[in-house]
């Protein structure tokens, strides 16, 4: 799907901006990849140049008592949290692929975890970034300030750009103590309406969960609850949630099974994987309907921000059929959607974005604007 | 390019033609009535040539559509609280006001968001879903006054945006009209949607880039109990080893505001908010959330306020207590009055480690330049607001000598990694000073994205990029 002719791993980020004016200046096709974690997202697109950001890379900053970190983007994720650990900080992000993404991939993917809504997302917690532009130039937006509207908030545009924009060769973000205490509740429900609802008041309680997760098992629906602060606030959460959840509510560690949720992207290599984010209050009805189809095998729900992932699998004509109701689905909520995922042999009938987003016009002008010559990840860009 | 005024309809012309496209109820256009639309809360100045009351987005399109047509500049205008000169028509133009837009199209409790139109005062928003046990979280000074749709435009902050985030961190949604009336909606009330971050690009770009005409925020649960304290310290230096003490010790407070002794003294004899007249420097320090790790906290907070020779602390004990703590602090903008008739309010930001040495620059950079500065500010984002006090009944001198103390603290700012503005906006006041904290090359990255929002240029326009007409005498100075 990635087939491509010639390999470059620029040393720093004046190389990368560079080899991107050139690759502008002859028209060739440019992929960009951290660690390859989620090669699977966007659409076949042939490409010349494979830009790979893993040389540039390490902390470039880290002063814990500003609690910011700046750090190269072609830095493992793993490594990052293992520097920041050693200072008992951390980056609030679970992210999928968390062993082997890099930093510059997390933001190109926009990939977020469970925790969003208790830290804030990638696009909230990244406050500076670097970027490498296809006219040569480098660019900073932002700084190491954790509060800063000098200019536009270019750091917005490229988190979730895929690298259709540019490769971001830096970032800064904000960091947090590690909590001193956790805890975990597992809950079993017999309808998705038990379920979402019960997270809805998990979620909304003063204690804030760090995640509120609802999976489809074969004998009703899962609840996974996880509480992270100092001792009293965690033991707070895991008494309103109990009380929330009822009597199937049970303490647990919840580490592993969060882990198993939270790498669905990576396990879900056959059939077709559809990603959706809805408004907060249509995923019963969202996650009801698609257990129901036919190809339904596995739905994972971060039922406080209202991401829900959706595996299906048989038939490629059952699987297309239901990827793409189930985006519709999510569109008629008020809601967005994509198949984030999907086998090799889908890849042709499913596109990533089966329909225009919103804005579809503006991005298009912005994508002319930032890489005129069209060359930066010519299968990711959506519209 | 000498002066800034491009070709296009103007004057009476332009006041008659919009009466007949929208109405003459809804285009104001005497000379009486264009003067209260001349100013903002900044110290510029410039008069429209027309201002437009749309009372729709359909009349916002179509006003646009004819500004396109006609190369008539547009500038959208909240409640005109903005310190940085965003509603100033410095081109001149139409100047449009969304007095006559400001209902709130919805409370949807279950998706916890809220649809407003962009004239809805900031603080109604939150009074309205109050009783649903929610609030907006971004809480300006002047959020009894200002609008949402400026909040957006200048990703408004706030005291309690430390734990919670500005304004682009609460918006998912937006409906905008493009300088050529094309009417764009962009995001909903899920928490993101498909391609480029749209919404995350436009809040702050300071309506250099369209028309806010709809705004969909989050609504956050009321946090179940609060801790308030103000702790009075000798020096601003403990106050602030005080605030980099909390925030390493992984405490993240709702809100940590610094006072020097100028602005305690100023505030106290205008709202008399109980402050400590004596102190070198206040912090008052907010925490809020679940009741149970609560005193915990605070605790925590206190004793390191002793470590740093606090003299005293006061913990609020009642609601009232609270609230006339704040007052103090949400009204000390105003109460510079009583020290000074005119007065600059800079806005920058440094890494919060640096609090010390920047207060002793800004300190050092007053006396040298023969101002008074009083400091009250969002210190737990490392936000500073000197207020350098002048009088312009003294001659330009003072005023002179006011922007360039400006300058010297700014630069400083961005020397340590900074930036000029932390909330209030570049807009016309600091627009040249952009070169100090971007280089050429990220500056045309931002041109790249007001290209495709606004390719005629008429969005607001002689904000946020520098000018070459005005900015001229500032690149000069840079030079010298």
């Amino acid at each position: 799907m990635r087939a491509t002719q010639d390999r470059v791993a620029p040393a720093d980020a004046g190389e990368c901006a560079a080899i991107l004016a050139q690759a502008g200046a002859e028209g060739r096709m440019v992929g960009i990849g951290g660690g390859l974690t989620k090669h699977y997202l966007g659409d076949a697109a042939s490409l010349d140049i494979e830009l790979r950001t893993t040389s540039i890379a390490g902390i470039v900053d880290h002063v814990p008592a500003d609690l910011t970190v700046t750090v190269a983007a072609g830095t493992r994720f793993a490594d990052l949290r293992a520097a920041l650990a050693r200072a008992g900080q951390f980056l609030p992000i679970d992210t999928p692929h968390a062993d082997d993404a890099t930093i510059g991939g997390v933001i190109a993917a926009n990939a977020n975890g469970f925790w969003r809504a208790r830290y804030g997302g990638v696009r909230d917690l990244l406050i500076g970034t670097r970027v490498a532009l296809t006219d040569g130039t480098v660019i900073r937006s932002g700084g190491r300030v954790v509060k800063n509207v000098a200019g536009y908030d270019l750091n917005k545009l490229f988190v979730g750009s895929f690298g259709t924009l540019g490769v971001i060769v830096e970032a800064t973000f904000k960091v947090l103590p590690i909590p001193a205490a956790e805890a975990g509740l597992i809950a079993r429900f017999g309808t998705a309406s038990d379920a979402f609802n019960a997270a809805a008041i998990i979620a909304r309680a003063p204690a804030r969960a760090e995640a509120v997760v609802v999976e489809r098992q074969p004998d009703g629906w899962g609840l996974v609850v996880s509480a992270r602060g100092d001792d009293k606030t965690v033991a707070r959460a895991v008494a309103d949630a109990r009380h929330a959840a009822g009597s199937s509510a049970e303490s647990a560690a919840v580490g592993d099974r969060l882990a198993l949720a939270r790498e669905l992207p990576a396990r879900a290599v056959e059939g077709a994987l559809v990603r959706v984010a809805l408004p907060l209050a249509s995923q019963t009805a969202f996650a009801e309907a698609a257990a129901r189809r036919d190809t339904f095998r596995e739905l994972v729900a971060d039922a406080s921000s209202a991401v829900h992932r959706v595996h299906l699998i048989g038939e490629d004509d059952a699987v297309a059929e239901d990827a793409g109701a189930l985006v519709a689905n999510a569109r008629a909520a008020g809601g967005t959607g994509r198949i984030e995922r999907r086998s090799a042999r889908l890849s042709e009938r499913l596109r990533t974005w089966p329909d225009a987003p919103l804005g579809e016009t503006l991005m298009r002008r912005l994508k002319t604007q930032f890489d005129p010559a069209g060359i930066l990840e010519p299968g990711r860009s959506p519209g | 390019m000498a002066t800034a005024v491009r070709a296009g309809m103007r004057g009476t012309a332009l006041v008659r033609a919009l009466q007949e496209l929208l109405g003459a109820k809804k285009v104001l256009g005497t000379p009486e009535e264009l003067l209260i639309y001349e100013y903002d809360g900044a110290v510029d100045t410039a008069t429209p040539d027309a201002v437009a009351l749309p009372e729709s987005t359909a009349d916002v399109s179509a006003l646009a559509r004819f500004c396109y047509e006609h190369a008539v500049p547009i500038v959208p205008r909240g409640a005109g609280t903005g310190l940085s000169g965003g509603a100033i028509p410095v081109e001149g133009g139409v100047v449009v006001s969304f007095a006559r837009m400001a209902r709130i199209l919805e409370i949807d409790v279950p998706n916890l968001r809220a649809v407003v139109q962009p004239g809805v005062i900031n603080l109604h928003l939150s009074t309205a879903t109050a009783p649903h046990g929610l609030y907006f979280v971004p809480d300006p000074s002047s959020q009894k006054a200002c609008t949402l749709g400026g909040n957006v435009a200048e990703n408004s902050g706030g005291p309690h945006t430390l734990a919670y985030g500005v304004t682009t961190n609460h918006v998912t949604g937006l409906e905008l009209v493009l300088s050529d009336g094309t009417v764009v909606r962009l995001g909903g009330k899920a928490v993101e949607s498909e391609g480029y971050d749209l919404v995350g690009t436009f809040v702050g770009s300071e309506g250099t880039l369209g028309i806010v005409t709809e705004i969909t925020v989050k609504l956050t649960p009321l946090p179940e109990d609060k801790r308030t304290l103000i702790a009075a310290f000798p020096t601003m230096d403990e106050a602030s080893e005080t605030v980099s003490s909390i925030i390493a010790a992984g405490i993240v407070p709702s809100a940590i505001e610094m006072m020097d002794q100028l602005a305690t003294q100023a505030v106290e004899a205008s709202v008399s908010a109980g402050y400590p007249l004596d102190a070198g420097g206040i912090l008052l320090v907010e925490i809020d959330g679940a009741r149970d790790g609560l005193d915990d906290v605070r605790e925590k907070i206190e004793a390191i306020c002793r470590a740093h020779d606090a003299s005293t602390i006061r913990v609020a004990a009642t609601a009232l207590e609270r609230e006339r703590l704040w007052a103090g602090r949400k009204g000390a903008f105003a109460a510079m009055g009583r020290l000074s008739p005119d007065y600059y309010v800079q806005d920058g930001v440094i890494p919060r480690t640096r609090l010390p040495e920047i207060l002793r620059l800004v300190k050092e950079s007053g006396e040298r330049h023969g101002v008074r500065i009083a400091n009250v500010f969002h210190a737990g984002d490392g936000n500073i607001h000197p207020l350098i006090m002048f009088d312009l009944r003294n001659g330009p001198d003072e005023l002179e000598r006011a922007k360039e103390t400006s300058i010297e603290i700014l630069t400083a700012c961005v020397e340590a990694g900074g930036s000029l503005t932390g909330e209030h906006g570049v807009g016309m006041e600091k627009n040249c000073y952009m070169p100090l904290q971007f280089a050429p090359a990220d500056l045309a990255a931002m041109r790249r994205v007001k290209d495709a929002f606004d390719p005629a240029g008429l969005a607001n326009p002689g904000k946020v990029f520098p000018t070459p007409g005005r900015c001229r005498e500032f690149s000069l100075a840079a030079r010298r």
